[in-house]
């Protein structure tokens, strides 16, 4: 029970990042960004092919990151290119924008490995050089207690940077973009920024995930933003949005309990592994339509 | 703590403002063509405050949006202080151009806090890159602001907006468009959607930041009281088109009839017909 605890919460670490992401794009954005499936595997990628290379796991780690910023830069502007004028606040062209990127993204994480997937058995982690530094095996608790301080970390450089000038332009776009365009804001351009760090987060998690379990495979992202948002929706339920800083731990803890409440789902004998992502498309469709049903129901 | 509440004196002068044959036409070629602005020309002297009245379809919110770049111009040159601004996209006219909207909800951001919307306003056509947003000294100048304002705003610097009421929201609004000393001010019946006490009291505090900053502004209204009541020129628009121009001798002596009489005797057509100008 407290190994399955254990991996939950491991994995709810690891996952967390991605879901900081995608709290960035789909609430302080406003922006559906779908890139998540394709920037995760980007990362993931990126890291693979240069840890394989001999490339230090610190400096790969980064590397994947920052090409997930890369994926983000795209769909930003793709989207530039698609939406009808500067005032276009219209959901389809975010959609179309992050669906042709994450689509790019499937060739490209292909080429970038060579093939469909990269074992990284024996390879020396992240994970390792952290674990030989403190001279502890990075297995179990150990690894939970170093993804937590490295949540934290970044927990508060992305609460750092959403308070600079630049945050506070970002935040005002997802919440009235007209009002920060009337306050000489670039909107494209700021959205472009913010979907670079919504990706770059999204890339780290593909990064660590690939470490951690010992491959990169180019189908490992697929519905992860949907995880992601059941992590949003579940810290924002759980533990609340009272202030911004409040809500990027809410959300890590989302991601913490999404995973928990896997580990038990996969308890019961009836749920197949292969059934979770219909599970948690399910449990997004229901926290996301019932309010509206509500609404319905209220009204008649 | 009056003399924290004083408004600050600017720190240039005001812009003199000027529209040179301004067109705009909706939906051009189609069934539906709206000719909204057919060659305004407008010479707004640097301290003006011009009130801008006329019927639905007049094309004054139209000339206030093309003025701030909403929608590009058909034709026609936008000078600010001699300066070609006609090409600029919206954003970068907004570095000179403070704008207040009808809708109260429309000049800030909900979830964002009562210091956070004020010091983004703060940056206003600047640099906006990765200090912190609200420091001490930022937090002080956007104190002095929501004092002049007397709500007790300035006593709740980490509230939502959301928390506040149209009339709190809408006098922030107006904080925003002209704590950067914008060029320019545009005020689009922005106390329209306010009941009528609200709308006094945020007429009242346009009036007294428009006056002490010396602020080039022009102003919406459907209202044509308001519309004698402020500024010291009073401009009429119909058919896209200014049709009458009064200034601020002549401005002081008119009444609401004697404003209805010169647009008879103007467009030569019955202006009670119009109930919108009248309400």
């Amino acid at each position: 029970m407290l190994v399955t605890l254990s991996s939950a919460l491991e994995q709810g670490f690891l996952y967390c990042f991605m879901v900081l992401g995608v709290y960035i794009t789909f609430r302080v954005l406003d922006f559906p960004d779908l890139t998540v499936d394709g920037s995760m595997a980007l990362g993931a990628s990126v890291c693979a092919v240069l840890i394989v290379n001999g490339v230090s796991p610190f400096l790969a780690t980064l590397a994947g990151t920052v090409s997930g910023a890369g994926a983000g830069v795209a769909t930003g502007f793709i989207h530039i290119l698609l939406k009808s004028d500067s005032s276009d606040t219209n959901y389809g062209p975010k959609l179309i924008s992050g669906i042709l990127t994450t689509t790019a993204l499937y060739t490209i994480n292909l080429r970038i490995m060579g093939r469909s997937n990269i074992p990284l058995l024996g390879e020396v982690t992240f994970f390792d050089k952290i674990g030989s530094f403190v001279r502890v095996q990075m297995r179990h608790w150990p690894l939970v207690l170093a993804l937590l301080i490295l949540a934290v970390i970044v927990k508060y450089i992305v609460d750092w940077l959403l308070h600079t000038d630049l945050g506070l332009s970002m935040r005002a776009i997802g919440d009235n973009e007209q009002m920060i365009r009337s306050l000489a804001v670039n909107t494209s351009f700021t959205r472009v920024i913010g979907l670079a760090v919504a990706n770059s987060l999204v890339a780290l998690t593909g990064a660590l995930v690939a470490q951690q379990q010992g491959y990169t495979d180019i189908g490992m992202s697929v519905g992860v933003l949907v995880a992601g948002l059941a992590g949003v929706i579940l810290g924002e339920a759980i533990f609340g949005v009272r202030s911004i800083s409040w809500v990027l731990f809410s959300v890590i803890g989302g991601s913490l309990v999404y995973r928990i409440l896997i580990a038990l789902g996969l308890r019961v004998d009836w749920i197949k592994p292969t059934d979770l992502k219909l599970l948690t498309a399910l449990f997004v469709m229901i926290a996301l339509g019932a309010p509206v049903i509500r609404k319905k129901v209220m009204k008649s | 703590m009056t003399e924290t509440c004083a408004v600050p004196a600017p720190a240039g002068p005001a812009a003199g403002f000027e529209c040179r044959d301004i067109r705009k036409t909706f939906f051009r070629n189609s069934a539906f063509e709206i000719r909204a602005l057919c060659g305004v020309d407008l010479s707004v002297n640097p301290g003006d405050f011009v009130t801008i009245i006329g019927s639905n379809g007049a094309g004054k919110s139209t000339l206030l949006n093309v003025i701030a770049g909403t929608f590009p111009l058909d034709g026609g040159t936008l000078l600010l202080d001699g300066e070609d601004i006609s090409g600029l996209p919206e954003h970068k006219r907004a570095a000179y151009i403070g704008r207040v909207f009808q809708d109260p909800r429309a000049g800030t951001a909900p979830s964002l806090t009562i210091e956070e919307n004020m010091c983004i306003a703060l940056r206003r056509g600047k640099r906006r890159g990765l200090a912190l947003g609200v420091n001490s000294a930022r937090r002080q100048v956007v104190r002095e602001n929501l004092c002049l304002v007397e709500m007790g705003l300035e006593n709740r610097l980490k509230i939502q907006v959301a928390k506040l009421s149209g009339g709190q929201r809408q006098a922030m609004s107006l904080l925003m468009a002209t704590i950067a000393e914008p060029r320019l001010l545009l005020l689009d019946e922005h106390t329209a959607a306010l009941d009528p006490k609200v709308a006094a009291t945020t007429m009242e505090l346009t009036d007294r930041i428009v006056t002490a900053r010396g602020l080039t502004t022009l102003m919406v209204t459907h209202n044509m009281e308001l519309a004698l009541e402020h500024g010291n020129r009073l401009i009429m628009m119909h058919g896209g088109r200014i049709i009458l121009d009064v200034g601020a001798d002549e401005k002081k002596e008119l009444t609401v009839p004697g404003l209805v009489q010169k647009f008879r005797d103007v467009a030569g057509e019955s202006f009670a017909t119009d109930r919108m100008l009248l309400d």
